[in-house]
C-alpha cells in the first residue's frame, strides 16, 4: 500500500520519471484552467451571465469576501494567491472521489511546496506593502530578543501548514483504501463523503491561514500606545 | 513519508503556473466582468435617476402649466361672470330706461288725450252753455245774446274808457273777433255801442274758430274780452278732478 502518490511513477519524459503527484497536479491545473477558459472566453458586459459564469462569480466573490473579512480591505493580489491556493487544494481534495485519482495534496511534497509558496509569499507581500525595513522591523517586536522566536514561528507555521494538509488528506485516502478492503460496499462511501467535507474544510483552512499570515505581514503598523503591532507571529492559528 | 525535493520544486513551479493561468483566465475576466456589470448597473441607475429627475421636472412643469391654466380659467370665468353681470345690469338699466320712456310717453299721450278730451268737453260745454243761454235769453227776455253782449261790452268799454284810450293811443282802428260770424244787427249794435264810448273808432269784424264763444275787442295794444271761458273754468276743474280719479290705478287708490 502506497501512502503517497510520490511513490507512484507513471511514465518518464526525457529520462525523468513523472510521478502521480505531478501528473494529477497537471490534471487539476488543466481542469481548473480549462473550465475557467470555457466559461470566461466569451464574456461580454452586455450579455446576461450564464449559470456557469454565475457559479464562478459566486466562488470568486466568496473568496474575495473571505479575504476582505480577514484583512479588512480589498486586496486583489492576495485574491489571486489565496484563491489559487483554495481552488487547487479544494479541487484536488474533491477529486478524491474519482476512482483511480490520487490527490496531489496527499503528497507531503505538494503540501510542502504549497507551504513554501506561502512562506515565500509572506515576506514578498510584506515588503511590497510596507517596504523592507518596515517588514523586517516586525521581527524585532516587541523587542529584539523576540527575533529568533519570530523567525522560528515563521518556519513552524509553514511546517504546520504542510503537515496539517498532508496528514488530513493522506489519512483520509488511506482510511478509505483500508475500509475498501474491509467493507467494500458501504463504509468507503461514507468515508468518501467525509473526505469531501474534510477536503473542503482543509482547503478553506489552508487558504485562510495563508491569508492571515500575509495579511499580518502587510497590515500597517499600529502606534505602540494602542497595543502591539500585528507581526508575523501574531496571526490566527488553527488547531 | 518522505519529501522529494524535485517534486517540491516541480509543484512550486506548477503552482506558479496555475497562479498565472487562473489569474489570466479566471480571476481577471470574472472581476472585470463584475466591475463592468456594476459599472453598467451604476450607469443604468444614473440614467434611471436622471430620467426620474427629468420626469419630475416635466411633472413640475406640467403642474405649473396646469396651475397657470386653472388660474387663467378662473380669471376668464370671473371676467365672463363680470361681463355677464355688467351686461345684465346694462340690460336691466336699459329696460328700466325704456320702461320709463314708455311710461313718460304713455303719460304724455294720456295727458294729450286728457287735454284733448278736456278741450273738446270744454268746447262742447261752451257750445251747450251758449246755446242754452241764447235760447233762454230769447225765450225769457226776447233778446239776442250778441246784442246783449254788445251792450254789455259797450258798458264795459265805457267803464274802462280811460285805460282803453291810453292803451290805444292815437289809432282808432279796432278788431272785434268772434267764434262764429255775427249777424248784421249784432255788428251794428257793437259798432253803435263802441262809437258811444270811442267816437272815431273804425271797427272791423273777424272770426276765429279757435276762440271761445263770445267776443274779443282788440285796439292797438288793448284787448277787451267778453267770452264764456270764465264760466267754464270751474267746470274744467271738476272734469279734471274726475278724470284724475278715473286714471288712478286701483292699487294706488287703495
Amino acid at each position: 500500500m502506497t501512502l503517497s502518490p510520490d511513490e507512484i511513477t507513471l511514465f518518464t519524459i526525457l529520462g525523468r520519471s513523472i510521478s502521480a503527484t505531478v501528473l494529477f497536479t497537471w490534471i487539476v491545473m488543466a481542469l481548473l484552467t480549462g473550465s475557467a477558459w470555457l466559461v470566461t472566453r466569451r464574456l461580454r458586459p452586455e450579455q446576461p451571465p450564464s449559470r456557469w459564469r454565475t457559479a464562478l462569480e459566486v466562488i470568486v466573490q466568496g473568496i474575495e469576501g473571505q479575504i476582505e473579512e480577514v484583512t479588512g480591505r480589498r486586496a486583489p493580489h492576495l485574491l489571486y494567491f489565496a484563491g489559487t491556493l483554495f481552488l487547487f487544494v479544494a479541487t484536488s481534495n474533491l477529486l478524491l472521489v474519482v476512482p483511480g485519482f490520487h490527490p496531489p495534496t496527499a503528497s507531503l511534497s505538494t503540501t510542502t511546496a504549497l507551504a513554501l509558496a506561502v512562506l515565500i509569499a509572506v515576506p514578498l507581500f510584506g515588503i511590497t506593502s510596507r517596504g523592507l525595513g518596515g517588514y523586517l522591523r516586525n521581527y524585532t517586536r516587541p523587542s529584539i530578543v523576540m527575533l529568533p522566536f519570530n523567525v522560528l514561528t515563521e518556519f513552524s507555521r509553514a511546517v504546520s501548514l504542510a503537515i496539517r494538509l498532508y496528514g488530513n488528506i493522506m489519512s483520509g485516502a488511506v482510511i478509505a483504501a483500508i475500509l475498501l478492503g474491509v467493507a467494500p460496499f458501504f463504509l468507503p462511501v461514507v468515508m468518501d463523503m467525509l473526505g469531501l467535507l474534510t477536503g473542503l474544510i482543509q482547503a478553506y483552512i489552508f487558504s485562510v491561514l495563508a491569508t492571515v499570515y500575509i495579511s499580518s505581514a502587510t497590515a500597517p503598523s499600529q502606534p505602540p500606545a494602542t497595543g502591539p503591532a500585528p507581526g508575523p507571529a501574531q496571526g490566527k492559528e488553527t488547531p | 513519508m518522505s519529501i522529494d525535493w524535485i517534486i517540491v520544486a516541480a509543484q512550486i513551479g506548477n503552482f506558479l503556473v496555475l497562479l498565472w493561468l487562473l489569474k489570466r483566465f479566471l480571476f481577471r475576466p470574472i472581476l472585470d466582468g463584475i466591475d463592468a456589470r456594476e459599472a453598467e448597473i451604476a450607469a443604468r441607475m444614473q440614467n434611471a435617476v436622471r430620467a426620474r429627475e427629468e420626469s419630475e421636472a416635466v411633472e413640475a412643469e406640467y403642474r405649473a402649466k396646469l396651475e397657470t391654466l386653472e388660474e387663467r380659467h378662473s380669471e376668464l370665468t370671473d371676467s365672463r361672470r363680470r361681463q355677464a353681470q355688467e351686461q345684465a345690469d346694462g340690460l336691466v338699466k336699459e329696460a328700466r330706461k325704456r320702461l320709463e320712456q314708455e311710461r313718460q310717453t304713455w303719460r304724455s299721450q294720456m295727458d294729450q288725450d286728457t287735454r284733448r278730451f278736456t278741450d273738446g268737453l270744454h268746447q262742447a260745454g261752451a257750445r251747450a252753455l251758449l246755446s242754452t243761454t241764447r235760447k233762454a235769453l230769447l225765450d225769457l227776455a226776447d233778446a239776442e245774446l250778441e246784442e246783449t253782449m254788445a251792450r254789455h261790452l259797450a258798458g264795459q268799454a265805457r267803464a274802462m274808457a280811460p285805460e282803453i284810450r291810453a292803451a290805444v293811443g292815437q289809432g282808432r282802428a279796432g278788431v272785434l273777433t268772434s267764434q262764429a260770424p255775427l249777424s248784421e244787427a249784432s255788428k251794428a249794435a257793437f259798432s253803435e255801442s263802441l262809437a258811444s264810448v270811442l267816437p272815431d273808432t273804425q271797427l272791423t269784424f273777424a272770426t276765429d274758430a279757435s276762440q271761445s264763444p263770445g267776443v274779443v275787442l282788440r285796439m292797438g295794444g288793448a284787448e277787451l274780452s267778453w267770452t264764456i271761458d270764465t264760466y267754464l273754468d270751474g267746470l274744467d276743474a271738476r272734469f279734471e278732478a274726475q278724470l284724475a280719479a278715473l286714471a288712478t290705478p286701483s292699487g294706488e287708490a287703495r
